[in-house]
This record gives C-alpha cells, sequence and structure tokens, in this order.
C-alpha cells in the first residue's frame, strides 16, 4: 500500500525536523490521532521534545515497527528486541526523564513502559533515604503531612 | 497530559531549558513508574514527597496489582462496598484478614503479589471425636491466627475432613495442614511443648488427601515427626482455570489403624496459598513433607 512509505515530518522544540516514514511517527498515538482527525499541515510540531531526544524516540520507534513487520513476534527476534532495548535505556537520568516526557506527551505505550520500568528497577530494594539521594528528591511535605502519609501507608508494612 | 508540564521545562522561547528530576516528573509519569513496583514499596515511596504520594493512589496502579476477578472477590468477601471506593482501598481492605462462613475461614491477598491466601480453622474442619474431650480438646493459644486450636489427647480413628469453594483467581494453588506434634502451652509467649503425650505417629505415616472440581483426586502420605515445632504439611496442589467459576475443594487427613492410639497434635488450621509459597515456605524452614511435582492432582 502507499501508506507504507509515506514520509511525515516532525519538527522538535529547538525548531530541528525529522523525516520519518508515517508507520514510524504512527507509533505515536498522539500523532496518529492528529493525523486520524484530520490534520494536513506539512510539519507536525513536536513543542515539548528536543531534537536530541526527540531522536532517540523516532530510532525506537523505527526498531520497533521493523520488528512488528519484519519478525512478528518470533521470540529469537523478540530476544534480540529486548537486548536493543536494554542497551537504548542505558543512557544518564536526565536523558532517561526526558524520554519518559516525550513517550508520555507523544503517547508511545511500549516506550513509556520500557523508560518506567527502568526507573522502578533502580528503586527496587532501596531505602527512601537511598532514593532521595539517588534521584535528588526533596522532602517537600509538612511534619504534619509526612506523619498523615506514614499512617496512611503503615497497613503495607504490618 | 502534555499541556499540564509543558510549563514546567520550556522557557519563554519555547527550548527546553532544564534537565528534569524524578522530583520532577508530573504525577501521572511517576505513577506510571510505580506501577512495576510492589504494594509495599509503592507505599513506602509515598513518604518521598507529595507526587509520590498522589502516584500512590492512581487507580490504574492498583488495578494491576488486584487479582483479575477482583469483583467477584469484593463481593465474596466484603459484600457491600460503596461506589466510588479507589482501587487502593480495595486492595487494603481485600488485604486484611477478611473472614467468612461464621468466623471459621479467614482471606486475604498477600500484599506484595496480591496472591489470594486462605485460612480454614479447626473448628471449621470436621473432626471425627471432636466432641469427646478424651480424644480433642480446642485450646486457646497465641500461636494460631484464629486464636485457637485443637488437641488431640489420643485417638485410634484419627481422621479430619474440610472443604471449601470460593472463587479463586485462575492460578496454582498448594494446600496445607498446619500441625504440630506436642502440645503448646496455655496463655502467652512461645509454647513448650510436652512431648510426653506425642506417640503413634511413627508407626504408620499419615494420609492426605484432596479432591477439586472435576473429579480431580490426589492421594499423598507422610509422617509426622519433629516435635515441639509448627509445621506446614503439603496435602496437595489444585489449578483453577476458570476466572469466572468457584472452586470446590475437600481434603482430609487420615490415620485410620485401630491397633494403635496416636495422640499429642496440635492442629490449627489448613492454609491454602499460591504455589509459589511453597518454596519459601521451605525455606524458612516451615514445611514438611513436599509432595513431588510429578504426584499433581490427576483425573480418576
Amino acid at each position: 500500500m502507499e501508506s507504507t512509505s509515506k514520509k511525515v515530518t516532525l519538527s522538535s522544540s529547538d525548531g530541528r525536523t525529522f523525516e520519518v516514514e508515517e508507520a514510524v511517527a504512527f507509533q505515536s498515538q498522539t500523532i496518529k490521532h492528529l493525523y486520524e482527525t484530520g490534520y494536513t499541515g506539512d510539519f507536525i510540531p513536536v513543542p515539548n521534545v528536543t531534537g536530541d531526544i526527540l531522536s532517540m524516540v523516532l530510532r525506537y520507534c523505527e526498531k520497533h515497527v521493523d520488528s512488528d513487520t519484519a519478525a512478528g513476534k518470533e521470540s529469537f527476534y523478540d530476544n534480540k528486541l529486548k537486548r536493543w532495548d536494554a542497551l537504548f535505556v542505558k543512557v544518564d537520568q536526565s536523558t532517561l526523564f526526558d524520554l519518559i516526557l516525550a513517550a508520555d506527551f507523544m503517547n508511545i505505550n511500549s516506550l513509556m513502559d520500557l523508560t518506567c520500568k527502568t526507573v522502578a528497577n533502580m528503586m527496587k530494594g532501596k531505602t527512601t533515604e537511598e532514593i532521595r539521594g539517588t534521584f535528588n528528591i526533596k522532602n517537600d511535605y509538612t511534619p504534619e503531612a509526612e506523619e498523615m502519609v506514614r499512617r496512611e501507608n503503615q497497613w503495607a508494612f504490618e | 497530559m502534555g499541556a499540564s508540564f509543558s510549563a514546567l521545562f520550556i522557557d519563554q522561547d519555547g527550548v527546553s531549558s532544564s534537565s528534569p528530576c524524578l522530583g520532577d516528573l508530573p504525577e501521572s509519569c511517576v505513577a506510571s513508574i510505580i506501577q512495576h513496583l510492589d504494594p509495599p514499596e509503592i507505599c513506602k515511596l509515598a513518604k518521598l514527597n507529595r507526587a509520590f504520594s498522589a502516584a500512590s493512589w492512581a487507580d490504574f496502579v492498583w488495578e494491576s496489582k488486584l487479582p483479575p476477578n477482583y469483583h467477584i472477590l469484593v463481593h465474596k468477601i466484603l459484600g457491600f462496598v460503596p461506589q466510588n471506593l479507589g482501587k487502593r482501598d480495595i486492595y487494603t481492605r481485600l488485604c486484611r484478614p477478611n473472614t467468612f462462613d461464621g468466623g471459621t475461614k479467614n482471606v486475604w491477598l498477600h500484599k506484595s503479589t496480591g496472591g489470594v491466601c486462605m485460612s480454614i480453622s479447626s473448628k471449621g474442619l470436621q473432626i471425627t471425636g471432636i466432641d469427646d474431650r478424651r480424644y480433642w480438646n480446642h485450646i486457646p493459644t497465641n500461636e494460631s491466627r484464629f486464636h485457637s486450636i485443637a488437641y488431640l489427647r489420643q485417638i485410634w480413628w484419627f481422621e479430619v475432613n474440610g472443604e471449601v469453594e470460593f472463587p479463586f483467581p485462575v492460578g496454582t494453588y498448594s494446600v496445607f495442614f498446619r500441625l504440630q506434634l506436642g502440645r503448646v502451652s496455655r496463655g502467652f509467649g512461645r509454647g513448650i511443648c510436652d512431648p510426653e503425650q506425642v506417640h503413634g505417629w511413627d508407626i504408620k505415616p499419615v494420609r492426605f488427601q484432596l479432591w477439586t472440581s472435576g473429579d480431580k483426586h490426589s492421594t499423598w502420605e507422610c509422617s509426622l515427626s519433629e516435635a515441639g515445632k509448627w509445621f506446614h504439611y503439603h496435602v496437595g496442589d489444585f489449578n483453577v482455570e476458570n476466572p469466572n467459576s468457584s472452586t470446590k475443594i475437600k481434603l482430609s487427613m487420615t490415620q485410620i489403624g485401630c491397633t494403635h492410639t496416636k495422640g499429642g497434635l496440635c492442629l490449627d488450621s489448613v492454609v491454602i496459598y499460591p504455589s509459589a509459597f511453597r518454596e519459601r515456605l521451605k525455606h524458612r524452614g516451615f514445611l514438611k513433607c513436599t509432595k513431588p511435582c510429578c504426584h499433581m492432582l490427576h483425573s480418576i
């Protein structure tokens, strides 16, 4: 079909443009939905995502389109793709969070899952203090609120 | 979703100006992260900051932790629940030891895995001779979650039967008797075992049997041993394949040899756990008589 080779152009927040096949861009439900509701512009602005991150996201989408079409669900390709995914998320923290924000905004479920699972694994088995340190999370509770939250969650530890 | 966080990271020129850190992620993204953790971890992370706390209440996070047939479980276990009760509240309530069948059975979700666990008190079992104090006594003790156990002084005809019908979620479950040779002391603290009354168990093994829907039956024999410590004696396993129906199981424990008496046995309960827990019991040294897997239920 003609649509498989049809190209679309995406434009990042810092004005860089990327031309990709429609099937690649449509891994993003946000973009797919935009077209389905009759969008006819020359390019699609992705205002929340920088060029660096968008190029990573598109690389991910390309890889997953290829695997979807060429390999199907065969386990050999499945495992290969999993290894590729594992390498893909070996990035620094802020890149990882940028990817989460991009996956969330562009609504790419599998990328959202992959990146969120990666962060979750980084938190597993750590104390709250260790997590605060690792991820630089500020405690924004008042003492009263903190006590309330403590009580609210106590059931899980009894 | 995008509009709510765009302001965080975009300066006036529309260019991303700062690197996000985990504490800055919007609540929806935090919820997507923590749904990959188990419930105690989610509750622990709620203490980090307000975004984590708010995320720890997201329905979709808990929907993925609840058993697939939780609607049926809620109806069976909790009866009436308010329409607007959040999924986290439902999970929390199902984790409590909820009683049913007149207080003789407890059912709860295992907090970390959401697996359904059940316990049937000695008073919920049919024990031959239980009304004759020469044979059996009910003894109050804090070593039982029901605060009461059945103690066998001595008997010739040792037979205990039980049955339960429950909408177990799809999966494989293991059934155990929780038993101890030797009597526990009344009152508080750790039980003091009196081994004197323990007798007759080395002459012949005890037979454990399990029947489930679809005429499946398994038998397993095992000798009771090691006085003074509570053990889970493995009765057998059963499979639940249909997500919408109730599973009925029957079980028994017998040692019927009229040539000799046996006695000095504490019977606390029958417990049913997801089979994955068997390894955990074994690891903690609470398990006796594990049936080999090939002895799984077979059709008769």
